[in-house]
């Protein structure tokens, strides 16, 4: 009966209830647009963070992360094939491939400007699509000493597609070397920063500048981003048996911007989560006060007529949570319809700090979202009750029957 | 053997807060009333009727002295444990129906029946008698809002009866409705009097309802004045 009692009041007052749900209903589709915008955002940040630049995995000779290096590549990796080989058996993995980083000076005859380059085999960079290119073509295979260029530092070097420059670098003995390069294009990152000093440029070349066969890191690429610990432990394995010194990183070790950003939404989220959790709080409870004040000798009424203070207490909780379910249940259908059409229009979004290029505004509709604005609501409706449901049961019989 | 009345009032005070003074709404009062009484409660308005009601009801304390309702004394025991004892002993019956408006009227008199957990096919039979008794059987389906005073009454009727209690309090169960609508309903108390032997007390001011009480006692500034014994009527 309580039950029955609970629903029909909960339709009483139409307009009022009606209010109260679409505030309950505007915040569950506030926390599922933005959850799902957080988790397409954090997926695809992830996803690109990976692809484009660190792999799933690093490999690197042991001592590297820690050591602090006297010379270039003194903790490269010597001859990676057959590490490479074993690794490319495993199924899970997609492809490695080997890079080496490094740093020196650029001049195209008239000035210098300090660059970071990154010597990368060209065809599995390629297929990694680390980067837009804006003019020119991408590193070719067999041509080591072409380089493409950042478009900041290409600016600053009034470089183009065809034009010669001169790279100047330390080599592994610590003397200087100088190589000319051919700009084959240019390209963006997204990051204005780094584009100002990027060069990247094949494996080879970079070998070449800096006189070594090394490599200081080789990239493992896998098909699936969940498998990424179980490959990590068997290469743990592997690396024992055969006696490698070897150590190992995975993307999340390295990938700080993408941890910021994780920092950054999930704390906006939780404040949204806070504002919405703070309003349907107060609405819920305006509407049972309300409700209370309305129904005060109705409630005199039931408990003269014997009904305990447990049972009103437990009717204008069960009103609450009536509130939450409805509104969680019409919030998450709206939530939906809401998430549909945002991707449907297309809406692009303005670039974040740091980046030269908008990106499209999508929403990913996950069940952990879902269930959380379906619980906040629920849950919020309900603990916002208590305290009213409270003042009712302890309602004096006598004033709540006089009350008018 | 002498029967122990239903109820027995003993030295009742009872003082209200009105601003910065205690108002004295009883004033010392004791009464018994037998098992099958059909008593009136009358009085001006502010003579303490409707307190002294509550206070029988179990809705509200004493400040002094001692209620014994069908032998259990009331006095000691909070009013929220006295549920129990308003649940299967009372049966209420209020000048403004009070009736729960989102229920219908059927639901209306099934509400106590749930509140003593009486089993669904008993509890069903026993919501068709008393609509049947009270005659508004036709309208079982229908909500208060669609109801007359006159039904409303009858529905609250049903719904006090319903619960089988040994003792039915009415606030002025007569004041809101016409003059024949009334009538019908005195008829109607009258008769479950009759039949049931429930025993019935009223406030009223309504002198018809005074007339047909067997007894009334007669409240003045919070103490009786007289209680004079009417005759049972003929029928």
């Amino acid at each position: 009966m309580l039950t029955k009692l609970a629903l029909r009041n909960v339709f009483r007052n139409r307009r009022r209830s009606a209010i109260t749900l679409l505030v309950i209903v505007f915040g569950a589709v506030g926390l599922i647009l933005f959850g799902g915008y957080k988790a397409i955002t954090f997926r695809g940040l992830r996803e690109s963070t990976i692809r484009n630049r660190l792999g799933h995995l690093q490999i690197y000779k042991r001592g590297f992360a820690l050591a602090e290096a006297k010379k270039p590549l003194e903790y490269g990796l010597d001859d990676f094939t057959p590490l490479r080989r074993a690794i490319e058996s495993d199924k899970r993995v997609r492809m490695t491939t080997a890079q080496i980083t490094l740093m020196g000076l650029v001049s195209n005859g008239d000035k210098s400007e300090t660059f970071l380059a990154t010597g990368v085999e060209p065809k599995e960079d390629r297929s990694m699509n680390a980067q837009k290119l804006v003019a020119g073509t991408d590193l070719p295979d067999g041509e080591p000493d072409a380089i493409i260029v950042g478009r900041g530092l290409a600016a600053s070097m009034h470089a183009k597609p065809g034009d010669y420059l001169t790279l100047m670098s330390t080599t592994t003995s610590g003397s200087l070397n100088a190589i000319d390069v051919r700009v084959a294009g240019i390209f963006m990152s997204g990051v204005k920063e780094y584009d100002d000093r990027a060069i990247k440029m094949p494996l080879a070349g970079a070998q070449q500048l800096l006189q070594t066969a090394k490599v200081e890191r080789l990239l493992v690429l896998l098909h699936d981003t969940d498998d990424t610990a179980a490959v990590r432990a068997d290469l743990t394995v592997l690396f024992q048996r055969k006696h490698w010194a070897l150590e190992m990183k995975d993307w999340s070790q390295l990938a700080t911007f993408y941890h910021q950003v994780v920092l950054l939404y999930n704390g906006i989220f939780g404040f949204i989560g806070m504002v919405v959790f703070g309003i349907v709080i107060f609405s819920v409870a305006n509407t049972i006060v309300m409700s209370i004040f309305e129904r005060t000798r109705e409630i005199g009424t039931m408990m003269a007529i014997g009904t305990t203070r447990s049972s009103v207490w437990r009717l204008f909780l069960l009103e609450g949570l009536f509130i939450g379910l409805l509104g969680g249940m019409a919030g998450l259908l709206a939530g939906a319809g809401a998430s549909s059409v945002i991707n449907h229009v297309h809406l692009m979004l303005p670039p974040p700090p740091g980046y030269t290029q908008g990106y499209p505004l999508r929403v990913m509709l996950q069940p952990g979202v879902l269930v959380t604005a379906f619980l906040i609501a629920v849950i919020t409706a309900t603990l916002s009750s208590i305290l009213p449901a409270l003042k009712a049961s302890r309602l004096k019989i006598v004033d709540a029957l006089g009350h008018i | 053997m002498h029967q122990q009345p239903l109820v027995r009032l003993t030295d009742i005070v009872k003082s209200y807060p009105l601003g910065s003074v205690h108002v004295r709404a009883l004033t010392g009062v004791s009464i018994d009333v037998g098992r099958g009484d059909f008593l009136a409660l009358a009085g001006p308005s502010g003579s303490g009727k409707t307190t002294l009601l509550n206070l029988i009801g179990c809705i509200d304390k004493p400040d002094s002295g001692r209620i014994v309702i069908d032998g259990v004394d009331a006095t000691p025991i909070p009013l929220h444990r006295l549920a129990a004892t308003r649940r299967d002993r009372l049966g209420f019956i209020f000048q403004t129906f009070n009736l729960i408006p989102v229920l219908t009227a059927y639901e209306n008199v099934e509400y106590p029946l749930l509140l003593q957990h009486v089993p669904a096919r008993q509890r069903h039979e026993r919501v068709h008698y008393w609509l049947n008794q009270v005659g508004i059987s036709d309208q079982a389906l229908q909500r208060p809002d669609q109801l007359s005073g006159g039904q409303r009454q009858r529905v609250a009727i049903a719904r006090a009866m319903a619960g089988e209690p040994k003792l039915v309090l009415a606030d002025e169960p007569t004041a809101n409705l016409d003059s024949v609508t009334a009538a019908r309903i005195l008829d109607l108390l009258e008769q479950l009097n009759a039949d049931t032997r429930c025993t019935f007390i009223f406030a009223t001011h309504d002198p018809a309802l005074m007339a047909r009480a067997r007894r009334c006692l007669t409240m003045h500034d919070g103490a009786m004045v007289v209680e004079p014994r009417l005759e049972a009527r003929a029928s």
